[in-house]
């Protein structure tokens, strides 16, 4: 067993970092940090869901919740008070964690196919929310009139290339965060409730609370994602916190993968790049999404990374019998998340 | 928040009339979607979070239905049939491949399925609100009880509503198709055992729940105004009354989309802003206080 | 050690446990036996706080635990392994007991540190010295036989040093060779670590072989307790259940 460390993670974070920050010189245009920025919303999105749904078995349905949260909260607070970004961001993550405890305590305890039924009617109670106060988050025309970004640590957010520092840097950072909680005993014990709920209680575990925990992490991270969201179209859209987004983050991380921890990353920049290509084509992007999904979930069934990973662990297993095969998963039980 | 508004309805009788009478027709049309749901649940153990979409058809269908042949009976005939053999395809081609697979992947290919229907109504129908038109037979002058006035229509809808209602609680109850369905519903290898071919009724139960739900979309056409994303809302009310009536119980289905009706009429009154999240509270508060719904067994 | 004070338990008007009153001492290791439906099962999770007694009392060293929850009951000192095995496919064995080391020092719920945690190590090798797996301590739960995966179970119950350990039909679903071998390393780890050990067993050779005292359940009721040849002659427990049982172990 390989030994993890922070350190060493750090490192490659930090060199990832490097290398994404002189990126935008070789790949030149705004397109590409557009891209970027984009992705870093979406990719810390997803991977958080994965935290509930490859980790700890919480199939999720509502997690759109906190990026709409997150994204219209933080553009409010920008909007509304004096503060300076950093500031407006702890505020989101503080608003996100209150929330998600108590839409956690509420949904944690349920099973399986209600968790998942009331995640989602929490998340259009947000939509319907914002749909209605108007005079506050200006209805179904979003959130309107900008985000002031003033400067902090000598960052202009106006300039597109700061952004884009910033929202990679944001997205490595909490990539790191996710990874090594996802790594911690916190995350075992995550993955034992997932593999056995019923024995975990056995081992002395309060499985209650540390759904809650994981819920409440989870949406954090989620709040993160909608607040470089709301930097980069300056304002909020209520298609933000419409079930739509919950459903693209489900496509995303089966899409590139649950059983590895970057296999949401794989997914979001799959489907960023379906979106972009098919939007150019055709005005029919929601036919064209919806075939490339059906065809996914008939067909492939598991995600890119998933695969990779059986191919991984084939070629590593030279001793033991193994009694399911790399081979595509059909109705078998569910992947699950490992390494 | 407008309570002072709403305590003023409650005790003037013509206010009470009208709204008790809007309440129960969007409660039983939504019962007529959220039965199909509960049904498809109890007996498949599948979400169908496409039936909103089946609804969306049902009034597309209809619509069509009436251009063509002038007379709302067939038009309403249309909706049922139309999604009923829907519903047949969408099982036997999409939904039984997904049988036993974890719930997102369940989920997945109904969010496939939604995109390509709204995207197709799009195409079909145009992207433009549709209305369809009240039919000349309710074009009459409402009735009046006790100062509170109801349209022909509206009691139409009331009492058709009803009788459907009532003859699938028969159907459920009385019949051998019931006794079959309920027993594939709690033990599917016995009934299978039982020389009746399983895949059969499962097919049959997604036939049921396409016929009701279009049958609605139907009804529902003449005071709603088409459009491709009309069955989001409605699905989403149809899982609040799940988790509120009891998951797979069809007698909790109706309590609790009545329940619902009754809240957003007199709920637009108290709370003009915040109908909707009405609901969500109420749904909140059975949760707490009774997690398996009202009527079901075991949802905690 | 564990008194057990009429306990009694109904589901939909049919008394699983009735009125059931036992006492097992301090270091014992005793078996429970009877006919299926007898309630062994369910007394086990009665004492483990799986389900709620409708009257009774449990008494661990004096305390009375029953009605607490499974979390509560195991911090006390209960430990529980099952008739089918309950593990954590995807984990292999090592990171299945590492994580009950974890459970078992309230470590479980850090995200500061990396897993595994300093310290944690010796003890996991200890215990899946114990059951016997450290060949196998690689494995993927999921990949492990039959019996590696019911002595994965008890290594897991071992792990939180309980000072009562029940042991739900250990060799259920062996075959003669692996249930002596598995009833071996049951009774080695009992004299090792010297805990309250309460055994569900049907194979009765096995029972009399390692068992200090036998208690009899049947119909949710005591029906007799004594030492293995003591109950082996009991008149009542010959007619009803042990005639059969005993002669089919013996063919």
């Amino acid at each position: 067993m390989m030994r993890s460390s922070l350190l060493r993670d750090s490192l490659i974070a930090i060199a990832v970092f490097a290398v994404l920050a002189l990126l935008p010189f070789v790949v030149q245009g705004k397109g590409f940090t557009d891209f970027m920025v984009r992705l870093a919303a979406f990719g810390i999105f997803a991977t958080s869901l994965n935290l509930l749904v490859g980790y700890a078995g919480m199939e999720s349905f509502g997690h759109g919740l906190f990026f709409g949260l997150g994204c219209y909260s933080f553009g409010l607070i920008m909007q509304t008070f004096p503060v300076s970004i950093p500031v407006a961001f702890l505020a989101t993550v503080a608003l996100s964690i209150v929330v998600g405890t108590v839409v956690g305590a509420i949904c944690v305890r349920l099973n399986e196919i209600y968790f998942a039924f009331v995640t989602l009617a929490f998340q259009m109670l947000l939509h319907s929310l914002i749909i209605a106060w108007t005079p506050i988050t200006g209805g179904d025309q979003g959130l309107t009139g900008g985000i002031p970004r003033p400067p902090f640590l000598g960052i202009r957010l106006d300039d597109y290339y700061h952004l884009y520092l910033f929202s990679t840097g944001l997205l490595v950072a909490s990539l790191l965060a996710m990874y090594h909680i996802v790594q911690s005993p916190f995350g075992y014990t995550l993955r034992m409730i997932r593999d056995n709920a019923a024995r975990a209680p056995f081992l002395g575990i309060n499985v209650f609370r540390v759904r809650l925990m994981a819920y409440v992490i989870a949406g954090a991270f989620g709040a993160i994602g909608g607040m470089i969201m709301s930097l980069f179209v300056s304002g909020a859209f209520p298609d933000f916190a419409y079930w739509t987004i919950s459903g693209e983050a489900i496509f995303m991380i089966m899409l590139g993968g649950i059983t590895v921890f970057l296999g949401p990353m794989v997914g979001a920049v799959m489907l960023l790049l379906l979106n972009d290509f098919v939007t150019k084509m055709t005005s029919h992007y929601g036919l064209v999404l919806g075939i490339v999904i059906l065809l996914f979930a008939l067909g492939l069934r598991k995600g890119l990374m998933d695969f990779a990973a059986d191919l991984w662990r084939d070629r590593q297993t030279a001793s033991g019998p193994r009694p399911d095969t790399a081979a595509k998963a059909v109705t078998s039980a569910p992947a699950r998340a490992g390494e | 928040m407008d309570l002072s508004a709403l305590a003023s309805c409650l005790i003037t009788p013509s206010c009470v009339i009208t709204q008790t009478t809007s309440g129960l027709i969007i409660g039983l049309l939504l019962f007529l979607v959220a039965a199909g749901v509960s049904l498809i649940f109890g007996v498949l153990k599948v979400v169908n979070f496409a039936h909103g979409a089946f609804y969306m058809l049902g009034a597309y269908f209809a619509y069509t239905a009436y251009q063509l042949s002038g007379n709302y009976l067939i038009a309403v005939l249309a909706g049922g049939i139309g999604v009923g053999l829907f519903g047949l395809v969408f099982e036997r081609l999409l939904i039984s491949r997904v049988y036993g697979s974890p719930v997102l992947m369940q989920l997945l290919v109904c969010y496939g399925a939604i995109l390509i229907l709204d995207d197709l109504v799009k195409i079909i129908w145009g992207a433009d609100f549709l209305s369809f038109g009240m039919p000349s037979a309710f074009q009459q002058l409402p009735f009046v009880f006790a100062g509170g006035v109801v349209p022909v229509f509206y009691l139409f809808l009331i009492v058709v509503a009803l009788a459907i209602a009532g003859l699938l609680g028969l159907l459920i109850s009385k019949t051998r198709y019931g006794k079959i369905v309920r027993a594939a519903a709690v033990n599917p290898s016995m009934v299978s055992a039982l020389g009746i071919n399983t895949g059969v009724v499962y097919a049959s139960v997604f036939v049921l729940g396409g016929f009701l739900a279009g049958l609605a979309g139907g009804l529902a056409a003449p005071v709603r105004s088409l459009t491709a994303g009309m069955g989001t809302s409605i699905i989403i009310e149809s899982f609040i009354v799940t988790v509120i009536g009891g998951m797979g119980s069809v007698a909790g289905a109706l309590v609790g989309s009545i329940l619902i009706g009754l809240v957003r009429s007199f709920g637009t009154i108290g709370f003009p802003l915040f109908t909707e999240g009405l609901m969500f509270v109420l749904m909140a508060v059975v949760l707490v206080l009774k997690p398996s719904g009202l009527f079901g067994k075991g949802g905690a | 050690m564990l008194k057990i004070e009429g306990l009694s338990k109904s589901f939909g008007g049919v008394a699983a446990t009735n009125d059931v009153s036992l006492h097992f001492p301090k270091g014992s290791l005793t078996a429970v036996i009877g006919p299926n439906g007898a309630g062994k099962t369910t007394f086990f999770n009665l004492i483990t706080g799986a389900f709620k007694p409708d009257r009774g009392r449990i008494l661990l060293d004096g305390d009375d635990i029953a009605g607490l929850s499974p979390p509560e009951i195991v911090r006390r000192g209960i430990g529980r392994a099952f008739q089918i095995a309950r593990i954590f496919p995807t984990l292999t064995v090592r990171q299945a007991v590492l994580g009950a080391v974890h459970a078992h020092r309230n470590q479980h719920r850090i995200i500061a540190k990396r897993f595994p945690m300093s310290g944690s190590g010796d003890r996991a090798e200890q215990v899946i010295a114990l059951a016997g797996l450290t060949a196998k301590a690689d494995t993927l739960s999921r990949n492990l036989s039959h019996g590696d995966q019911k002595l994965l179970d008890i290594a897991l119950a071992l792990v939180l040093e309980p000072r009562v350990l029940l042991l739900d039909e250990p060799t259920a679903g062996m075959g003669p060779e692996e249930r002596w071998a598995m009833i071996d390393t049951v009774h080695r780890m009992w004299e090792l670590e010297r805990m309250t050990l309460i055994f569900i067993e049907h194979d009765m050779s096995i029972v009399f072989k390692i068992a200090q005292s036998v208690r009899v359940l049947s119909y949710g009721r005591v029906l007799a307790e004594g030492t293995p040849d003591e109950i082996r002659r009991h008149p009542e427990v010959i007619k009803a259940y042990l005639g059969d049982e005993f002669e089919a172990s013996q063919a």
